[in-house]
């Protein structure tokens, strides 16, 4: 706050000795001393109790007194906290009421709404004192942050143009009005800021010689140059990649004062490609290389799509891959492709190949032509060389087989995982058509000839290491080693393949040649989990975690597993062995954003029917994700300061895309359910005192009716004191509180859970599936639950436009089947119409959904279809078995047999899709009983440690 | 065991026995022998880490064998001292691999060398019992390191048959 005249504008004169008092009470609010400016501002109020300004001040001073408190919890935001901000923010209205000309108010009226988050109220309350006060750049600043954290982007330009004019002289200012332009989508108004900034500046300028802010200034300024399209003649003449040329000369003119020359480089190499410079890009990128950009695998997506020739489109898309994807392993590869990325990137010249070693020969000229040789350290290039290879092909078998024996003489425990990358296939619907995908099914996994050929390697390794201690055809002793981790990649691949109890017998075998190896319990727990024992997992888990304490990974699953054996109590004092110390470790937990842990957590509790506990740990997640939006504020002007303008732009796109991110959709879909099923069956919400009990093992049964037990008797105890009068003096109550939480085991009856139960079902669900179907519309799931969320609220046209966007992503989903059954079987039975407008939209696009059929012929043909093929997944024959009998098309029995024909040989067959078909037999009564019990035999072959049916 | 011929020699990696790793210790002493320890031997060690008495043979990341021993006075000799091997004990699948060697010869070292380091070493002898079935054990000290075979212990063990062992010694003055 730069008020250094608190009289000016139209706030009301103090005499000098309270002025001087009012400085001081501004200058203790911004070194955070509180208390020292709470006793000056009572000071002036004594002789001026109406002083709006100094009122102001004192609400503010309350108020982050009260907040920083508040931001230390977290979460429990105590009753005593939030009585002490009403009060600040009734001290900062009365201070506002008595002097509605002072643009110090206001501002004070900004920063109290800007400290609640309220950030449009508070930009309001700001454009108010910039009213008063039009040149108050402290005001405008401020302003300003809040604007680019709103994406009021045109508000944004506009106040860094008014800071810009009235203080031109300042860097500062020019870089954020240039970048403010550039937002709003402005890239040659940008330039045109930039130009105008150089131009200012002395020919001896700092921003003219190398260095690292002129190096960020002028790779931002290229950047911004590339987006430009308009032609300068300003006639119709239009070139998108004006921009682009210029750019790319550009890059040239500015060589001299980069000091990123990795970062000028990729540049350089995405303009050649947009543009189709072929060689120019295979120059660059093997400039890149040698600089030691080897293992960045977007480098070598650029050198393909350069060495092929693809088109600006192509490599736009190919750009955005991240992780290890390249373009093998994007989208299939032609063989005339293969053959010229193989010559690229071959590996050895082979003396039974001619044509690789004509490219691979040891002049060093030639060397350009073959990665491998000129890299031999490099993994990226070997692990790259496997995808580009046909799977089906010697050579394939030969570099795979390589690759294994290296992994496994150096124990490597991802192998089996790294490997698993290599199963790729053809994208099977809308979404992925014409992409590659990995197979991640068992049924597809089992069938893979990569998996295959694997298979058949790793055995031989086995029975050769077993016999002679050396791979097949191979002199070489091996350590005991070596034997061991074969063994544990051939259980991994039978993990991959669902193949539990075999991967268990060899699992096993490690765990007595070495029973000190920390990963061989964490496989073994995995198949018991997969195999149907989650309480086994958990225990087996936790015995190999307990040889060794300070391996936080393994800690980490161990929690995991036993939240999902529902034993939470456990799963806390063991992540509790890394969080700090003292206090609550769940609090710990939240304040580290520990999301992994309260999703697992509020899966759990939601799975034992403890909602209202279960929707505030998914609401912890959502908060966090908050927080991370928030987190930029720290980014706006540090970043314009520091010039690292091309990252922030980066950071600016990462948070507006933030809600898309896998965690944020898991918490988001997890409350829209749990939310849905509440307005469904409202009752359910009792069920904080008693939980759902037929959907849990005897075990979690056992847990759950003693912690139920357990939070009677507290309740009981409650109801106790306050009907024998005690009258409980409120603050002390809340310390009692505060006592019991650091306690990790008292079961507390959660303020907060209860809260979130009591909103608006529907409206709390809404609220997020909008947000999913914004930030996260290529989930299916976005649209399903959208799709929930509009029929219920009777919004026909909403509904049926989420269905058309599941459509055009997967229009084989079984999610998709059972709406559209719903859709038509709610469209005929429902009382009330529509708009008119809506009902002839819905009349005649509906129809189209059910391939103009009516709905009993849609399902009979899903039947045809879902019958010809046995890989057809549990969950679509059980929706369909649900569509056949809700509109009487089959006979109970056809629909048991539906289930039962496949012989859960299917696709999507786990324990969860085995218990919802087990859950539909029961639904149908004594007819099924029968059907259930051949059910069940299945399920156990297939999940031979499952238990408790 | 007979101890590795050099080709097939393993180079091991030595590591600390403490409160956070004692399971291994134990894990591998379980495979090894057929005795079991209270959970009192475990508490000793983790209590005291000392990497110079009882440690861990590390291969390819993993503890593969283990040696505890303790420095203990000498009866009737005040102020002299012997160290005392509890346990040695290398995983089935490790061994023939010269880690036993390793761990004694390790141990032994660090005796020898904090005396040649100035100090005065108070320690006269290395000592340990031994099973008087386990001829590849006898044979692994005696002939290894020079131990030479003392005394039958009648009646040493409880659980296990025979019930009898073999004093074993080195005197290292």
């Amino acid at each position: 706050m730069s008020n250094d005249n608190p009289q000016s504008g139209a706030g009301r004169p103090l005499p000098k000795k309270e002025a001087d008092l009012f400085k001081n009470v501004i200058k203790f609010y911004e070194s955070k001393q509180y208390k020292k400016g709470l006793k000056n501002a009572d000071t002036i109020l004594k002789r001026f109790p109406n002083h709006g300004e100094t009122l102001c001040m004192k609400g503010l001073i309350l108020n982050s007194m009260a907040s920083s408190e508040y931001g230390n919890r977290g979460l429990d935001c105590k009753e005593e906290e939030k009585e002490k901000v009403e009060e600040a923010k009734e001290l900062v209205k009365k201070g506002l009421m008595f002097d509605m000309r002072s643009h110090v108010c206001w501002h004070v009226y900004g920063l109290l709404y800007r400290s609640h988050r309220n950030y449009p109220e508070a930009i309001k309350a700001y454009k108010q004192a910039i009213r008063i006060d039009p040149n108050n750049l402290q005001i405008l600043r401020d302003m300003s942050v809040l604007q680019i954290q709103m994406r009021d982007l045109s508000g944004f330009r506009e106040t860094r143009l008014k800071i810009l004019t009235l203080r031109p002289n300042n860097k500062v200012h020019w870089l954020s009005y240039a970048l403010a332009v550039h937002v709003c989508g402005d890239p040659e108004g940008a330039l045109g800021v930039l130009d105008n900034y150089m131009n200012t500046l002395g020919e001896s300028s700092e921003e003219f010689k190398r260095g690292f802010e002129s190096s960020e200034l002028a790779l931002y300024k290229n950047k911004v140059l590339s987006e430009t399209t308009s032609s300068q003649d300003g006639g119709n003449y239009f070139d998108e990649l004006l921009g682009v040329k210029k750019a790319l000369k550009h890059l040239d003119e500015i060589a001299d004062v980069i000091v990123d020359q990795t970062g000028w480089l990729q540049a350089k190499l995405s303009y050649q490609l947009q543009l189709g410079m072929f060689d120019d890009a295979i120059e660059t990128c093997h400039l890149l290389f040698w600089r030691g950009s080897t293992e960045d695998h977007r480098v070598h997506s650029a050198y393909m799509c350069a060495l092929l020739h693809l088109d600006r489109k192509t490599w736009l898309e190919v750009e955005k891959l991240r992780g290890t994807t390249t373009l093998a392993t994007f989208r299939p590869l032609l063989d005339e492709e293969r053959e010229v990325l193989l010559k690229a990137y071959g590996i050895t010249p082979s003396t039974t190949n001619g044509s690789s070693s004509q490219h691979c020969s040891a002049d060093g000229a030639m060397t350009k032509e073959c990665l491998a040789l000129a890299f031999p350290k490099s993994a990226a290039i070997k692990r790259i060389y496997l995808t580009l290879l046909p799977p089906s092909s010697a050579e394939f078998r030969l570099a795979i087989d390589k690759y294994c024996q290296r992994q496994i003489v150096k124990g490597v425990p991802s192998l089996g995982s790294d490997l698993s990358s290599l199963y790729l296939m053809e994208g099977k619907n809308q979404e992925s058509e014409g992409r590659l995908i990995l197979a991640r099914d068992p049924v597809d996994v089992k069938f893979h000839p990569v998996y295959c050929m694997l298979v058949e390697l790793v055995e031989s390794y086995i029975s050769s290491l077993t016999t002679q201690s050396t791979f097949p055809n191979d002199s070489i002793q091996r350590p005991p080693s070596v034997l061991l981790w074969a063994w544990y990649l051939r259980s991994i691949l039978h993990e991959q393949s669902a193949e539990y109890a075999k991967g268990i017998t060899l699992i096993n075998k490690c765990i007595d040649h070495t029973p000190t190896g920390v990963d061989f319990y964490e496989l073994k727990a995995r198949l018991l989990e997969a195999g149907g024992d989650i309480q086994r997992a958990a225990d087996v888990i936790d015995s190999g975690r307990d040889l060794d304490h300070q391996d936080r990974y393994i800690n980490n699953q161990t929690t995991k597993t036993l939240l999902r054996a529902g034993r939470e109590d456990e799963a806390r004092k063991r992540i509790s062995m890394f969080t700090r110390h003292e206090g609550n470790p769940e609090q710990n937990l939240y304040d580290m954003q520990c999301a992994w842990y309260e999703l697992e957590l509020a899966d759990s509790l939601a799975r034992k029917g403890k909602l209202g506990m279960s929707l505030r740990k998914y609401t912890a997640v959502i908060k966090h994700y908050e927080d991370f939006h928030e987190d930029q504020f720290d980014f706006h002007a540090y970043c314009v300061r520091k010039v690292t303008l091309r990252s922030y732009c980066d950071l600016l796109k990462f948070e507006d895309e933030i809600w898309g991110q896998p965690f944020y959709c898991r918490a988001a879909e997890r409350i829209i359910q749990i939310y849905l099923g509440l307005f469904d069956a409202p009752t359910k919400s009792q069920s904080n005192e008693e939980p759902d009990y037929s959907k849990m093992t005897p075990a979690e049964r056992k847990k759950a009716k003693n912690i139920a037990r357990k939070k009677k008797k507290a309740l009981e105890k409650k109801s106790e004191d306050s009907a024998s009068g005690v009258i409980k003096d409120t603050s002390k109550s809340v310390e009692d509180n505060g006592s019991k939480k650091k306690k990790p085991h008292a079961v507390d009856i959660d303020p907060e859970g209860k809260e979130l139960l009591a909103l608006n079902p529907l409206e709390e669900a809404q609220k997020f599936a909008s947000i999913l179907i914004k930030h996260a519309p290529k989930r299916i799931t976005s649209w399903a639950l959208h799709y929930d969320v509009s029929v219920r609220r009777g919004k026909m046209l909403m509904g049926l436009q989420a269905l058309h966007r599941m459509i055009a992503i997967d229009s084989n989903h079984h999610d998709l089947f059972a709406r559209i059954v719903d859709f038509s079987q709610k469209l005929d039975s429902r009382t009330t119409t529509c708009h008119a407008a809506s009902e002839g939209v819905i009349l005649s696009e509906f129809p189209k959904l059910l391939d103009g059929k009516v709905l009993s012929d849609f399902i009979k043909s899903t039947l045809d279809s879902v019958q010809a093929d046995p890989l057809s997944s549990l969950p679509m024959r059980i929706v369909l078995a649900k569509a056949l009998i809700s509109s009487n098309i089959a006979t109970q029995s056809e629909c048991v047999s539906l289930i039962l024909d496949s012989k859960l040989s299917g696709r999507f067959v786990t324990m969860t899709t085995c218990r919802d078909a087990l859950e539909f037999m029961e639904s149908m009564g004594k007819d099924a009983i029968f059907g259930k019990r051949e059910l069940m035999t299945l399920i156990i072959s297939k999940f031979p440690f499952a238990k408790d049916f | 065991p007979s101890g590795g011929s050099k080709e097939n020699s393993l180079p091991v990696d030595f590591g600390l026995i403490n409160g956070d790793n004692v399971e291994q210790l134990k894990k591998i002493n379980q495979a090894c022998f057929p005795v079991t320890y209270n959970a009192n031997f475990y508490d000793e060690i983790a209590k005291k880490p000392d990497e110079n008495l009882c440690k861990f043979a590390y291969w390819n990341g993993f503890a593969v064998g283990a040696i505890c021993t303790r420095l203990e006075p000498i009866p009737d000799n005040p102020g002299r001292n012997r160290l005392y091997i509890m346990t040695l004990g290398v995983l089935a699948a490790y061994r023939n691999h010269g880690i036993g060697s390793k761990l004694v010869s390790s141990t032994l070292d660090y005796i020898i060398e904090s005396e040649t380091e100035g100090k005065a070493s108070t320690v006269d002898e290395v000592m340990l019992h031994v099973q008087s079935s386990n001829t590849d054990a006898i044979n692994f000290y005696v002939e290894k390191f020079g131990f030479e075979k003392g005394e039958l212990v009648e009646n040493y063990y409880k659980r296990i048959d025979p019930p009898h062992c073999y004093v074993l010694r080195k005197k290292l003055r």
